[in-house]
C-alpha cells in the first residue's frame, strides 16, 4: 500500500449527499449483519459507493460516509487509505489499468505499459495532460495465462469495468486510440 | 475414458448458459444441496473427512479437520468463502465464479449444514466485477427458487448468504485479514491462536474456505467421501485445478489428479515450451512459493510430494546453510493455490524474483517491521541487481534480509516474501552474482 499518495483534503462541494442509491442498499444490507455490528460493515461497500457517486473519496466524501454510519472520519480515513481501488485523487474519465506482476510481466507487460506512459505522456498514476486517462500499474488480476491484461474503468459507469487480455502494440494502440476518441473499446474485451 | 477426463469442477467451463440454474439442474446441480438438507450435520462432516479434502487456497490444510475445531457448543457459526483470488499465477477461482456459481453455492449450502451455519459470506475480490455480477445474479435466482432464505427445499434449515466485495488488497486473502476488513476496518492479519474456527468474525467461530474447495463438496456428498479420496493420491483426495501461465504454448486453467508431474503438465497438458525453448525455472502454487529447476520437475504437484520428495532441493540461506522453517523443518516448495508460472530459458531470473518481491512490498498491510520494512528493502536490493546496479555483497544482503523477515510476522506474507527470495538464490545464484559483477558502477564506487 506503500506508493499511495498522500491523503489530501479537498475544497468542500456544497449540497453534496449520497445517493438515493446508497441509501437503499444500506436498507438492503443492514439485516445482513449482526445487530452494532452494521455501521462498520458497511463502511467498505459504502465508500465503493461513494466513489462510484463522487469518481473518488476525499476527506469530504469521507465525512459524509462516516456521517451516515455513525463512525469516526478517522476510521472511514483508515480504510479508505488502506484499500486500492479507493482513488483519493480524481481520476481521469478512464481509468486503464495495466498489470505488470510476474504472469504478464513474462509475455511483455512492461512493453505495453512502456508504450502507455509515452503515448500519454504520463508516469504511473498520472493523468494526461486533457484530463481523459489516468494510467495505473497494477497488481495481478488473476487472469495471468491471457496476459498482459488491463483493466479500464470508466467514470460513472460501474458496469464498464472490462478485463483486456492478450495486449501486445497492436492492441495497446487500438484501446489507446478508442479512449482519445471518447469510448471504452468494449470490443476488444471480455 | 483417461485419467485426464475425470472432472468434478470443470465440466462446464466454457459453456454459455452454464452460470443459469436452469442448466445447472439439469446437469444434476442442487440434487446434493437438496440431500445435504436431510442429513445430520455429523453424517456431512464425516464424508468430507473420509473425502481427504485438503483446502484449495493455498495452505493445503485438511477441510475436514478444519471445521472440527469449532467449539461443539457455539451458538453462531459463521461460513466465509474466499474468493479473494490475487496469488499471481493463480487465476482458477475466477473460472468457478464465472461458469460454476452455483456449484459454489450449492457447496456452500453443504457446508452451512454441516457446521449449522444461518448466515455465510463470499469474500470476492474487488476488481472481479464481472464475477460479481454472475455471482450476484446467481444467488438470486437461488432465493427465488427456495434453495436459499427460509427453510431450503422445504427442510427446517435456513441459510443466508451475502456478497461482500473486496476493494484491492492482497492480504485480505489471508483469513484474518479477511475477516477484519469484512467487518468494515483495514485488512490488518491477526495473531492466530485464536484460531477464526474458534473467534473469527465478530468474535464467533468462523469457518473461511477457498472457492475451489467448496465447489468440491456437491460431488463428495452425491458419490461419497471414499471415491473421492480413490481420485487422489495418498493424503490429498480429489482433482485439482491448476492454472498455468507463462511461456508454455497453452495457458490456462485446467483439472488434473494430483499424481500429474510439471514435467508432464508442460509437455503433455500445455503443450510444451513455447518456440520449443526449454524450461528454466517453475513455480509450482503461486509466487510465494519456492520455484523448481528443470531437474526437479518429476516430482508430482501435490501437497505432500512437492514439501518431502527428495529430488527437490532444499532452499538456502546462503550456500551450505539450509533455512530453517522452524522446528528443524528445511523448505523445498510447496503446491500453495496451484498456481504455475513456468520461466523459458530466455527468461532474466532476477527481474522475475525483483517483480515477486515488488509485488510483496505493495501488499505489505504494514503491522510488522520486518515485513513492512524488509520488503521494501528487499525490493529495492532486488532492482538495483536486476538492472545493473547491484553493488559488492548485494546477493548475501539480499539474503540476509529475507532470512530476517521469515518467521517473525504476524501472518505469512513475510515469509511469502522471504521463501521465493531465497529460492532463487539458492537456484540460480550464479545469474545473481554475474548480474551483480557486470553492474554499471559510477568511478570510484564499491
Amino acid at each position: 500500500m506503500r506508493r499511495h499518495p498522500s491523503f489530501r483534503a479537498r475544497k468542500a462541494v456544497p449540497g453534496q449527499e449520497l445517493s438515493p442509491q446508497i441509501e437503499a442498499r444500506i436498507q438492503q444490507l443492514w439485516s445482513r449483519f449482526p445487530e452494532g455490528r452494521a455501521a462498520q460493515a458497511l463502511c467498505l461497500p459504502v465508500l465503493y459507493l461513494a466513489q462510484e457517486q463522487f469518481g473518488y473519496v476525499d476527506a469530504e466524501v469521507v465525512d459524509l460516509v462516516a456521517g451516515r454510519l455513525g463512525l469516526t472520519a478517522a476510521h472511514v480515513t483508515g480504510v479508505a487509505t488502506f484499500y486500492f481501488m479507493i482513488n483519493k485523487v480524481r481520476p481521469g474519465r478512464y481509468h486503464l489499468q495495466i498489470c505488470t506482476n510476474i504472469g504478464c510481466q513474462l509475455v511483455g507487460a512492461y512493453e505495453v505499459f512502456e508504450r502507455c506512459k509515452q503515448r500519454l505522456g504520463v508516469q504511473n498514476k498520472g493523468t494526461s495532460a486533457d484530463g481523459n486517462v489516468t494510467l495505473t500499474e497494477v497488481e495481478c488480476l488473476a487472469a495471468c495465462g491471457f496476459g498482459p491484461v488491463a483493466q479500464i474503468a470508466e467514470r460513472e459507469k460501474p458496469e464498464i469495468p472490462l478485463y483486456f487480455e492478450n495486449l501486445d502494440a497492436t492492441r495497446i494502440d487500438a484501446i489507446l486510440d478508442a479512449l482519445a476518441e471518447g469510448r471504452v473499446p468494449t470490443e476488444l474485451g471480455n | 475414458m483417461g485419467l485426464f477426463d475425470v472432472k468434478i469442477i470443470s465440466e462446464h467451463f466454457g459453456v454459455h448458459d452454464a452460470r443459469t440454474l436452469d442448466y445447472f439442474e439439469r446437469k444434476g446441480g442442487y440434487r446434493s444441496a437438496r440431500k445435504a438438507c436431510q442429513m445430520a450435520p455429523e453424517a456431512i462432516a464425516a464424508e468430507v473427512t473420509a473425502s481427504n479434502l485438503r483446502g484449495r487456497g493455498g495452505a493445503g490444510f485438511p477441510t475436514a479437520l478444519k471445521w472440527s475445531f469449532v467449539p461443539k457448543d457455539a451458538q453462531t457459526v459463521y461460513l466465509v468463502v474466499n474468493a479473494d483470488e490475487s496469488e499471481p499465477g493463480t487465476f482458477k477461482d475466477r473460472n468457478i465464479l464465472y461458469w460454476n456459481p452455483h456449484m459454489l453455492i450449492e457447496g456452500m449450502i453443504i457446508a452451512a449444514v454441516a457446521l449449522e451455519v444461518r448466515s455465510a459470506f463470499i469474500y470476492i475480490r474487488g476488481e472481479m466485477a464481472r464475477e460479481n455480477k454472475v455471482l450476484q445474479a446467481a444467488i438470486d435466482e437461488a432465493y427465488a427458487k427456495g434453495y436459499l432464505g427460509e427453510r431450503m427445499f422445504g427442510s427446517g434449515v435456513s441459510l443466508d448468504i451475502t456478497v461482500y466485495r473486496g476493494l484491492g488488497a492482497y492480504i485480505c486473502g489471508e483469513e484474518t485479514a479477511l475477516l477484519s476488513s469484512l467487518e468494515g476496518g483495514r485488512g490488518w492479519p491477526r495473531l492466530k491462536p485464536p484460531f477464526p474456527a474458534v473467534k473469527g468474525l465478530w468474535g464467533q467461530p468462523t469457518i473461511v474456505n477457498n472457492v475451489e474447495t467448496i465447489a468440491n463438496l456437491p460431488w463428495i456428498v452425491e458419490h461419497g467421501g471414499k471415491a473421492f479420496a480413490d481420485l487422489g493420491t495418498g493424503r490429498s483426495g480429489g482433482l485439482r485445478l491448476v492454472s498455468v501461465c507463462g511461456h508454455v504454448n497453452k495457458p490456462g486453467v485446467y483439472e488434473l489428479p494430483l499424481t500429474v508431474t510439471g514435467r508432464q503438465l508442460i509437455d503433455e497438458v500445455c503443450g510444451g515450451i513455447k518456440g520449443g525453448r526449454k524450461v528454466k525455472g517453475v513455480i509450482p502454487g503461486g509466487v510465494s512459493m519456492p520455484v523448481l529447476t528443470p531437474d526437479e520437475l518429476d516430482v508430482p504437484f501435490e501437497f505432500d510430494a512437492l514439501q518431502k520428495d527428495e529430488r527437490i532441493r532444499e532452499v538456502e540461506v546462503r550456500p551450505g546453510q539450509k533455512f530453517d522453517l522452524g522446528g528443524n523443518r528445511t523448505l523445498r516448495t510447496m503446491a500453495g493455490s496451484g498456481g504455475v508460472v513456468v520461466m523459458d530459458e530466455t527468461t532474466d531470473m532476477t527481474q522475475a524474483a525483483w517483480r515477486i518481491v515488488h509485488f510483496f512490498a505493495e501488499e505489505s498491510c504494514g503491522q510488522c517491521t520486518p515485513c513492512r520494512e524488509g520488503t521494501g528493502w528487499l525490493a529495492q536490493v532486488a532492482h538495483r541487481i536486476a538492472f545493473d546496479h547491484g553493488r559488492t555483497g548485494d546477493v548475501d544482503l539480499l539474503a540476509s534480509i529475507a532470512d530476517g523477515i521469515a518467521g517473525n510476522t504476524i501472518c505469512a506474507l513475510g515469509d511469502a516474501a522471504a521463501w521465493p527470495t531465497l529460492a532463487f538464490l539458492t537456484k540460480y545464484r550464479d545469474e545473481f552474482e554475474a548480474k551483480v559483477r557486470h553492474a554499471h558502477r559510477p568511478k570510484g564506487a564499491a
